[in-house]
């Protein structure tokens, strides 16, 4: 297991950040959900080791919380949300310090920030200073001073935050990469879930401290059995219509329309309508909820 | 895409033990600050004392052998009792000692420049730009990451205190051409090294604290100045008002003043200097024949002879004593104490101020 946390309390005074926290995260690329003062933010530190937890226990890559935190640090790479970056250094020499930060030689930390700034394609700007770096270039900075020195698990706190579509799709894509090409587990901690559903296969939402949902995204993303997605070849709407005479809910979404069939009904009250109105059935599938759905389910169920 | 790229590598070099990660950040942090030409400037300048004490113990060593080689610098010695002139190396330790209490003093003014310039942004800017989680994140304990940013301060200010005081006495030693000035002057090496190291654990301390109490260093920077130029005002307009003796306490360079004075038992010194100049300069006005050319003063290498007599020595003034006789400073100890208190008081406001991530955010 990559993480397995067990009955994990952490308080701030009267406020409870993790209330008995207990899961158990597979290796690969797991995302990390929940709406503000989830306990995400405590929980990665936690992880880390940063914070003196009251109760429960837990092991990270193996290694203890309470035991091995120097150990635990070493072994992974944090990119936080926050800039933290000082001026006056370049590119390169702030990987490079960031490797040196974990206890590389500083010949090594040297040419390991020349490599890791060409993977994350920050080659060109290695020798600006990082003041002048884009938002996104910040971004990638932060990423390739978190895997200097190559962790077995890179964490990254909301790591698409304020970045346009395009580099914003870069990032996921330099993510995917690390994931699934360079066998990096990643646990990626983020409110946009489009961006957890395009990096990640194993997914965790967190609410008031305590997991609420947990899985992988396509099994969370079940089938419905009565409701479907329908496109046929004529008008919609007129078919639309006929579906609501024989009591079946329809929804237009895009080029298509979501059914939803009344108990009792099967799937062949779809094909009995499309005969009676001479329509032809192009696509016909089972509906899954999206990541949203299940997202919202979830904080739904725990208010 | 290029052809000789390789992508993302794997790495499975060997980390350096944790004991010694906080000189990542010392290293970063010195070779940082040498982008500032006001430093390199007040480096350069703070080699002047060393040099001039470097010179003063290769001239002290020669004139205790009487070489002729000091017959151009003869000039300097016209001025020293006889009983200097006739025995030097008696007079080796107390002239060591002043020697070396005079170049700590005179540091003690580049100390206080160098700190100012290398320390504001230490903590402050970590501060300003978040950068703490980049030192929390990793492999580093918060002990770790204090040791770093003091261990900046602390290696500028051994290169102008410790190092070249060290090197000064070997050279000292290697001038002397005898084994005894080990026995004589060892006192004298150890209180450079212990007072240095006051100097730089006291100002580092206190530097890092102002450093943590605010983000932005041209405030930090205020602090300091306050402390280095208001201190001796304040310390000077208290004694005037209330003329209590713990008034200089105020004062930090006066504090750092008498550490080293006590330290190098420089008073002693100083004391035992000017009670021989005193005696030399009654000898000189009221003994019989004793500055005329055939008096103790042809002595000397017999090159002084038939010269006109120079005046009488008057005893050397100390610095610090503005009352002959009495002593109006407190005791070391009360400065010691108020160095020590000022110590565990940046300890607090750095523990306070840089916390670890255990917060709400």
């Amino acid at each position: 297991m990559l993480i397995e946390l067990e009955d994990l309390t952490k308080t701030y005074g009267s406020v409870t950040a993790l209330a008995g926290l207990s899961l158990a995260l597979p290796e690969g690329a797991v995302g990390l959900l929940g709406p503000n003062g989830a306990g995400k933010t405590t929980m990665i530190r936690s992880l880390l080791g940063l914070v003196r937890i009251d109760s429960g226990r837990g092991r990270v890559l193996g290694m203890d919380l309470a035991e091995r935190p120097l150990a635990i640090r070493q072994a992974v790479g944090f990119v936080p949300e926050d800039e933290c970056l000082f001026p006056g250094v370049t590119g390169v020499q702030f990987v490079a310090y960031a490797g040196e930060l974990v206890g590389m030689p500083p010949r090594d930390a040297l040419r390991r920030a020349h490599e890791v700034l060409d993977y994350v394609e920050l080659g060109e700007a290695r020798y600006r200073r990082a003041e002048s770096y884009s938002t996104g270039m910040k971004q990638r900075l932060k990423i390739a001073s978190g895997i200097v020195h190559d962790p077995k698990l890179l964490i990254l706190d909301e790591p698409t935050n304020g970045m346009d579509p395009a580099g914003r799709e870069d990032i996921l894509a330099l993510c995917r990469d690390l994931a699934r090409n360079k066998g990096m587990n990643l646990l990626v901690c983020s409110h946009l879930l489009p961006d957890v559903e395009a990096v990640c296969e194993y997914v965790v939402v967190l609410g008031r401290g305590r997991v609420l949902a947990q899985g992988r995204i396509d099994e969370l993303k079940q089938p419905h059995s009565q409701e479907f997605e329908l496109r046929v070849r004529g008008d919609q709407a007129l078919f639309a219509d006929v579906l609501a005479r024989r009591g079946v809910r329809t929804e237009p979404i895009d080029d298509h329309l979501r059914v939803s069939l009344p108990d009792g009904e099967g799937v062949a009250a779809l094909w009995e309508a499309a005969d009676e109105a001479s329509e032809q059935i192009r696509l016909l599938r089972p509906r899954r909820s999206t990541l949203e759905e299940v997202f919202l389910q979830a904080v739904g169920g725990a208010n | 895409m290029p052809i000789l790229d390789q992508g993302y590598q794997h790495w499975d070099g060997k980390l350096s033990g944790h004991g010694l990660r906080w000189l990542a950040i010392t290293r970063q942090g010195v070779k940082a600050q040498f982008k500032n030409r006001w430093l390199i400037s007040t480096l350069v300048g703070a080699l002047a004392p060393a040099l001039l004490l470097a010179a003063f113990l290769i001239l002290w060593g020669l004139f205790e052998q009487q070489s002729s080689i000091l017959e151009p610098f003869l000039f300097l010695f016209q001025g020293l009792p006889a009983e200097i002139r006739d025995g030097p190396k008696a007079f080796r330790t107390t002239f060591w000692t002043l020697a070396y209490t005079q170049f700590f003093q005179i540091q003690l003014f580049f100390t206080f420049l160098l700190v100012m310039l290398v320390g504001p942004d230490l903590i402050s800017q970590d501060l300003r730009f978040n950068a703490l989680p980049l030192y929390l994140s990793r492999p580093l304990r918060r002990i770790d990451y204090f040791l770093g940013k003091f261990g900046i301060i602390a290696a500028f200010l051994l290169a102008v205190t410790l190092v070249p005081a060290v090197l000064a006495y070997l050279i000292g030693l290697a001038f002397s051409l005898d084994a005894a000035t080990l026995r004589d002057t060892w006192r004298v090496l150890a209180a450079s090294m212990a007072f240095s190291l006051v100097v730089a654990v006291s100002t580092g301390l206190l530097m890092l604290a102002f450093s943590s109490l605010s983000r932005h260093s041209r405030f930090v920077t205020a602090m300091w100045l306050g402390v280095w130029m208001l201190g001796g005002a304040a310390s000077d307009a208290l004694e005037q008002a209330v003329g209590k003796q713990w008034a200089p306490l105020v004062s930090y360079s006066a504090d750092l003043g008498s550490v080293r004075d006590a330290l190098f038992d420089s008073d002693a010194q100083w004391e035992r200097l000017a009670n021989l100049f005193r005696a030399s300069q009654e000898a000189m006005l009221n003994g019989p024949g004793s500055v005329g050319p055939g008096g103790r003063r042809g002595g000397l290498f017999g090159m002084l002879a038939g010269r006109r007599p120079p005046r009488p020595p008057s005893p050397p003034d100390r610095p610090g004593d503005e009352v002959e006789g009495e002593s109006r400073r407190p005791p070391w100890t009360w400065s010691a104490g108020v160095l020590a208190g000022l110590g565990v008081a940046s300890i607090v406001v750095l523990s306070t101020r840089v916390r670890s991530l255990d917060r709400l955010k």
